[in-house]
């Protein structure tokens, strides 16, 4: 039958996505100078933290069969309201707290809309992200780039932290990626979301609380949006809302897609989001060091993402039934 | 009479499953043939061969005389053949005119112009439907109408029914009828699939039975009694009553009582009640509403919150929103439509398996044991003889009856006290239908209060202690298997 045929190459997608990323970095390897150095390849990773941290978020959502297109939103909001509230005098543990709990209520308001409403969660979240930024822009925030206030001694000190020699973004992708792979791997919550994004109505009918548990993978991307912003925050000791009109979120989807998560849901985990996010860095930092302009950069970006989404449907194709059972 | 449509020899089979097996048919000018059978006895499998949807694997078909062989619906409609669907394919935003004119538009269609053709069209079939009004607006007769309105202009010699009286009010299919009658006296021949007798005897001019894909009897209307008809439909040899009932186990503690529940127009006031220790069985056909009464008890569907009626689960009355509740309760339903909402295909058995216990372990600890979940994998193939590679195969590699079991494993996992089977054995090779018939047996037998529904009357009388017969959203009949027949079951199902 048909099933084992488009079975068979499933298994190996993230096979020839680590594949493609080894061949890169060995081409890069012996093309370029100085991309092996250890500076470089610490570069790589640092490159793609921020950016892993984010797709970790994405990868909860997309494996309960969900997208959330409002996570850049989200992260450059509740860091930018951290940051005005800790210049207006709060403390940095109370603003962190005011960020974490705006974040949650904003995810639980995208899952609210998706899992209660019936609101399909591309549309939701398009148009929360863009509510979200308006809003918060237009009302709270008084500048676009927000600095780190000079008398926030803890995040200027993380900063410049070193563990191992590791910066605190790399730290916090592992830290992520650790946690995230042990919540989807060894909690209930983690395996009810593969079977919910698996077949929602069966694990609906087998009795888990599947609309609780959209509503929690929402919250879960959005306090990731927010640990993101807030690391990248503090090694550019700065957030800048523009952050919101750049190419950021397609790269998020790029590396949760090309990883081989599914977009149809129920497959992959944090280890994807690993060889995606590492495929994206070589290429990056590879083009960069080609010094290749910014528009080829984006060309070529965009063409992997295309590719990489047609791979998706060839591999993971949504049948009549699963398109009945609601689409992302 | 000479025949303008003949079918010999007709032949279908899908995975090796025959639906329709050497059917021969003729069909004369201005005839009214009606289409009988169970569900699943092939008839629409049939229709869809003579109107080019599916070609036949064997046999032949003669349109006038010429041999006919249609590449596909299209093709089938320009000789004239023309189906009309239970699902009607129409375009519900567009206008009655655009509709009957779609695909036959020319390249500067003008809407007035199509319009008026279209309004003096429907005048000379005596339609009374405005050619202006969106589709979505029409009630379902009206749009049956328009069907058979483009039918009849593209010329359709044959028109092909499936069942076209099911979704029609009283009132609608007395309009339906007339139609019929006026379409006859225009020289167009029709076949109707249906279920309900005494329409087909009202209506028909001949009456063809179909049982297990292949023709049973075929006999002018004037010369057959329902009896004739449904002795036809049910005279199979049952081979599944191999199974043997040693005795009926006598009825336990009531667990469920079903007072006067609605749902919309699918449930309409039904009662009923469950006890423990017994297997009810539910016969209806497809459509009469006993899926979706499952599903209300096991809190999948929701029903009406005024007048909804009342659900009693051990002694105190139910109203679940989810099926999580429901399961917790220990009321367990296994679904009819497996890979839809039975199993995780992707998963492999043991994930399947696992996801039983996980949503009932509820208050534990809330991670997962993956030592846990292998040892219970291992019991649970092993006791349902599910068999497979390993535990670890997925869900789309197994066959039907493997995948079915691994459904009902699940369902036991989660330690029902009320269990719901929905055509346990749709789908299952015969093997498998065996052993599931022996294992809902056995679960009665412990003391568990079991629900099975089916449309398949062997399967009923083989596993039921009681047999309640479904038909327009409510228990019409209750049977005890010594006074039951298949004639009277039947009967009362679709009467």
């Amino acid at each position: 039958m048909t099933t084992t045929q488009r079975l068979r190459p499933r298994a190996t997608q993230e096979g020839i996505v680590l594949l493609m990323a080894l061949l890169l970095f060995a081409g890069f390897t012996v093309t370029l100078d100085g991309f092996l150095s250890a500076a470089n390849l610490l570069n790589i990773v640092r490159s793609v933290s921020v950016l892993g941290v984010l797709a970790a978020g994405m990868a909860i959502v997309v494996i309960g069969r969900g997208i959330d297109l409002s996570m850049i939103s989200i992260m450059v909001v509740t860091v930018a309201i951290q940051l005005q509230v800790m210049h207006g005098g709060w403390s940095t543990g109370a603003a962190m707290a005011l960020a974490v709990a705006i974040a949650l209520g904003l995810g639980a308001m995208n899952g609210y809309m998706v899992a209660y409403a019936g609101v399909s969660a591309l549309f939701a979240t398009l148009a929360s992200g863009a509510f979200i930024f308006g809003f918060v822009r237009s009302q709270i925030l008084r500048q676009d780039s927000i600095t780190l206030p000079d008398d926030a001694t803890t995040l200027l000190a993380l900063g410049s932290a070193r563990v191992l020699g590791l910066p605190l973004d790399v730290l916090a992708f592992a830290f992520v990626v650790v946690l995230g792979w042990a919540a989807l791997r060894w909690t209930r919550q983690g395996r009810f979301l593969y079977l919910m994004g698996d077949n929602f109505q069966a694990a609906r009918t087998t009795g888990i609380p599947v609309r609780p548990l959209i509503v929690v993978s929402f919250m879960a991307s959005a306090v990731l949006a927010w640990a993101a912003g807030l690391t990248s925050a503090i090694s550019l000791q700065s957030v800048n809302t523009r952050i919101v009109n750049s190419t950021l979120l397609y790269d998020v989807i790029l590396v949760v897609v090309i990883g081989g998560i599914g977009l149809s849901g129920g497959k992959g985990g944090m280890r994807n989001v690993v060889v995606g996010a590492f495929l994206i860095g070589v290429l990056l930092n590879g083009m960069t060091i080609l010094n290749l302009p910014n528009i080829h950069q984006n060309l070529i970006r965009s063409v992997i993402l295309l590719a990489a989404i047609i791979l998706d449907g060839q591999l993971n194709p949504r049948d009549e039934q699963t398109s009945q059972q609601g689409d992302i | 009479m000479t025949a303008l449509l003949q079918a010999r020899g007709l032949t279908k089979t899908f995975h090796g499953n025959i639906a329709v097996s050497a059917v021969d048919f003729d069909l004369t000018e201005g005839e009214v043939h009606a289409l009988l059978g169970e569900n699943g006895a092939g008839k629409s499998t049939f229709s869809k061969l003579l109107a080019g949807v599916y070609p036949p694997d064997a046999g032949t078909i003669t349109l006038a005389g010429a041999p006919f062989a249609p590449a596909g619906p299209a093709d089938a409609l320009r000789h004239g053949i023309a189906m009309v669907y239970q699902e009607t394919s129409l375009v519900p935003s567009m206008t009655v005119a655009q509709n009957l004119f779609l695909g036959s538009e020319r390249a500067f269609n003008r809407l007035r112009g199509i319009t008026i053709a279209a309004q003096q069209f429907l005048q000379s079939l005596n339609f009374t439907v405005d050619p202006t009004a969106q589709v979505a607006s029409l009630g379902a007769a009206k749009r049956q109408m328009v069907e058979i309105a483009r039918a009849v202009r593209l010329n359709a010699r044959v028109i092909i029914f499936d069942e076209p009286t099911a979704t029609l009010t009283p009132e609608e299919r007395r309009h339906f009828f007339a139609l019929i009658n006026r379409l006859r006296r225009r020289g167009v021949a029709i076949i109707f699939i249906t279920h309900a007798l005494e329409e087909a005897l009202q209506m028909a001019d001949r009456i063809t039975v179909m049982r297990d894909g292949a023709r049973v009897l075929c006999a002018p209307a004037a010369e057959l009694t329902q009896a004739d008809i449904v002795h036809a439909m049910v005279g199979r040899e049952l081979a599944i009553e191999t199974v043997s009932r040693d005795g009926h186990r006598p009825a336990g503690a009531q667990v469920l009582s079903v007072e006067d529940v609605s749902m919309g127009a699918l449930v309409r006031n039904t009662s009923f009640s469950v006890f423990a220790g017994q297997v009810t069985g539910i016969f209806g056909l497809v459509g009469s509403g006993r899926t979706e009464t499952a599903k209300i008890i096991a809190g999948v569907l929701k029903r009406d919150f005024l007048r909804g009626g009342a659900i009693e689960y051990e002694g105190r009355p139910v109203r679940y929103a989810t099926p999580g509740p429901a399961v917790a309760d220990g009321i367990v339903y296994v679904t009819e439509d497996r890979k839809l909402e039975g199993f995780f295909e992707n998963m492999s058995i043991a994930e399947n398996l696992h996801a039983g216990r996980l949503s009932v372990a509820g208050g534990r600890s809330p991670f997962v044991s993956m030592a846990e979940m292998r040892a219970l994998a291992a019991e649970w193939t092993e006791r349902l003889s599910i068999r497979a590679g390993s535990p670890d195969a997925r869900l789309v590699e197994l066959s039907g009856g493997n995948q079915q079991k691994v459904v009902i494993g699940k369902a036991l996992i989660q330690k029902p006290r009320l269990i719901i089977f929905d055509e346990p054995t749709r789908g299952v090779d015969v093997g498998a239908v065996a052993e599931i018939h022996a294992l809902i047996e056995h679960l009665a037998d412990d003391g568990m209060a079991v629900m099975v529904i089916s449309s398949y009357l062997p399967e009923i009388r083989a596993l039921s202690d009681r047999i309640l017969v479904y038909r327009q959203g409510r228990v019409v009949e209750e049977f005890s298997p010594a006074d039951a027949t298949d004639e009277g079951i039947m009967y009362a199902a679709v009467h």
